[in-house]
């Protein structure tokens, strides 16, 4: 037979290989999770915080940690946002030019974006200590702020890169300064990238366990204030899991079916957002 | 002659380096279609960016001596960039419109220079989709997206969006190129129809094109400015035997060929390679010709020459089936 033709049908079948491999854990995760956790997944567990105790209660829900989880990735995303938009907007050529502190922030921020959370954790945790403070929202907030920021700045600059020259060069043909160029042209045909950029950086946000653990705390009740130490799904997760008893261990399931469906939802309505708004985007 | 709207005056251009345009000093007349000719990278767009200052925008790229419009030099420090953009209508060779609806597109020039009325946006949008010819094609779905509308139809908004901020001048770049020949004679009649109250520079390569539309003709060859004059003059009675020789297509017949291959019968790549392996036989500055009837050969080879750092000359059609490309290398 010919070589080539052999050569094609060994990579086909390289590829369908890793197709499935990706589909197919894809799959067996949620899966399992499902498995364990719908059954367990009473409107109680949505509707009550947890009683007992935590790690040992076995009463109540895990309504605390959703609730808790929701005001640490909001308030982080909303932070990182603000300054990512920023900084991702200064990358363009027109306003760093390629200047030396542009490539800096760009080093910086691959280098942020590599940092494993559990490393802002202890930061995070030395801070609070200096400032003789305790765990708190606002701590872990900050913390996710600055997980979230490298990786919604390097999004957003890639698709704001991605904008064609053409359109800037129209705009300011048209008389208009950077700055309305930046806001009404490339914000405009780079915003469902921005979007998509924004929930992948709360995705991770969410999700993430270590970056909380010392600077957020853990509680069964839902924060009053900023100042408030707060539960949150990853840890409950982790926490629940790691008891002895099987009734709490239960929780840990239903704490992640939430938290796979927060992240299920984001993932469509992103879909969704860049449909609806990619009507007038110029290709 | 009338008065000069544009003066440029021992005008230079280097993109890091290279020098795209050499001392150009030319005087372009108001109210009038100025054509600038020349073959490919001679510093046609260069010197239509350099006119508005798009050139700011590119890395590396420097510029010395004065340009001035209505007797004011552009590059200035004091001159306010936005105001000299204002005066200046910029139509590209693809069309390109932005991101927003038809109406956005032809209001976004007004919004930003502060009319905010939205009754006053109404009568300018009409104004100048009419004045183009695309009101009545358009005037039921402004909302919809401009880059749904046919690239024709795309170019006429892109003149109305550029005289809506109502400029002096206009420069175009290769207008029509991207066009079909119905939507290329729409816009050749709009420029036609506009030069009594805009000062048009347009840069083409369509010769026919040049002599159909322009009272002024500016030729440029290499980055130099080689004859400047009356269209009526210059296409009937050139001075520089350049201009005669690139007017009449046969830019190249003073330079010897000095080698030909004939590489019909031939695909990619290999028409690529044997006309690389025929350049290398070659001295600097040499020039091969090489005739190919592969269609995708057509633009290929030369887009590989040019890379490779050679100077394309010529791609022509010579009859039914096979083109001649030119190069000299480099
Ligand atoms: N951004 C750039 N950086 C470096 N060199 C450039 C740049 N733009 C153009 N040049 C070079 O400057 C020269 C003039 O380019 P220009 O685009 O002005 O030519 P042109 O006459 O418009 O050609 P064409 O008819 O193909 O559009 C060319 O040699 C080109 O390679
Ligand atoms: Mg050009």
């Amino acid at each position: 037979m010919d070589i080539r033709i052999i050569e094609e049908s060994v990579f086909k079948t390289l590829m369908i290989l890793s197709l499935t491999t990706v589909i197919g854990s894809l799959l067996v995760v949620i899966g399992v999770i499902l498995w364990r956790g719908l059954p367990v997944l009473t409107l109680d567990m949505i509707t009550k915080t947890a009683e007992g105790g935590y790690y040992l209660g076995t009463g109540g829900g895990i309504l605390n940690a959703i609730v808790g989880s929701l005001y640490l990735a909001v308030g982080g995303t909303a932070l990182a946002f603000i300054i990512s938009v920023g900084i991702a907007f200064y990358l363009q050529n027109e306003y760093s030019g390629g200047t030396r502190l542009a490539s800096m922030t760009r080093l910086s921020l691959d280098i942020l974006w590599g940092t494993p959370s559990i490393v802002y954790g202890a930061f995070g945790f030395m801070v609070l200590m200096q400032l003789n403070m305790r765990a708190s929202l606002l701590g872990g907030i900050i913390v996710l702020t600055l997980l979230e920021i490298p990786i919604m700045t390097r999004a957003m600059e890639e698709v704001i890169k991605t904008v064609p020259q053409e359109l800037k060069e129209v705009s300011y043909s048209l008389g208009a300064t950077r700055l309305e160029t930046s806001i009404k042209v490339v914000a405009k045909q780079a915003f469902p990238g921005m979007i998509t950029g924004v929930l992948i950086a709360f995705g991770r946000g969410i999700g993430d366990a270590a970056s909380i653990l010392f600077t957020a705390g853990y509680t069964d009740r839902i924060p009053g204030s900023l100042f408030d130490a707060t539960a949150s799904l990853p840890l409950a997760v982790f926490f629940q899991l790691g008891t002895p008893l099987p009734q709490v261990q239960q929780k840990a399931y239903a704490s992640a079916v939430i938290l796979l469906i927060i992240i299920l939802i984001i993932s469509i309505t992103t879909r969704l957002i860049g449909k609806k708004y990619t009507k007038y985007i110029i290709r | 002659m009338s008065d000069t709207h544009i003066n440029i005056q021992d005008f230079n251009t280097y993109y890091s380096g290279h020098q795209a345009l050499k001392n150009i000093s030319v005087d372009i007349p108001k109210n009038q279609i100025t054509a600038i000719i020349g073959p490919s990278g001679c510093g046609k767009s260069t010197l239509l960016k350099c006119m508005n200052r798009l050139i700011d925008l590119t890395d590396g790229a420097t510029c010395s001596g004065k340009i001035l419009i209505d007797g004011e030099d552009i590059f200035d420090k004091k001159t306010d960039i936005t105001d000299i953009r204002k005066k200046m209508g910029l139509l590209a060779q693809k069309p390109t419109p932005l991101p927003m609806s038809i109406y956005e597109n032809v209001a976004y020039g007004p919004r930003i220079h502060g009319t905010r009325k939205k009754s006053k946006l109404d009568a300018v949008v009409e104004k100048y989709l009419t004045m183009v010819g695309l009101w009545e094609e358009v005037k039921d779905r402004l909302d919809s997206p401009a880059s749904k509308l046919s690239i024709g139809q795309q170019q006429r908004l892109c003149l109305a969006r550029g005289l809506a901020v109502e400029p002096e001048i206009i420069l175009c770049d290769e207008p029509t190129s991207a066009l079909d020949p119905l939507s290329s004679q729409h816009i050749e009649e709009q420029l036609l129809r506009l030069k009594k109250d805009y000062t048009i520079v347009i840069v083409t390569h369509n010769i026919h094109q040049a002599m159909r539309l322009a009272d002024y003709v500016v030729h440029l060859y290499l980055g130099e400015l080689v004859e400047h004059g009356l269209a009526s003059e210059v296409f009937e009675n050139p001075k520089e035997e350049r201009t005669r020789a690139y007017i009449d297509g046969t830019f190249f017949t003073d330079l010897a060929i000095d080698k030909e291959i004939n590489l019909k019968g031939n695909v990619c790549p290999y028409n690529f390679v044997y006309a690389k392996q025929a350049l290398h036989t070659l001295e600097k500055d040499d020039v091969l010709r090489i005739i190919v009837d592969y269609p995708t050969a057509v633009t290929e080879v030369p887009r590989g020459m040019e890379t490779d750092g050679h100077n394309v000359i010529r791609v022509k059609q010579i009859n039914e089936s096979d083109w001649e490309i030119i190069i000299q290398k480099k």
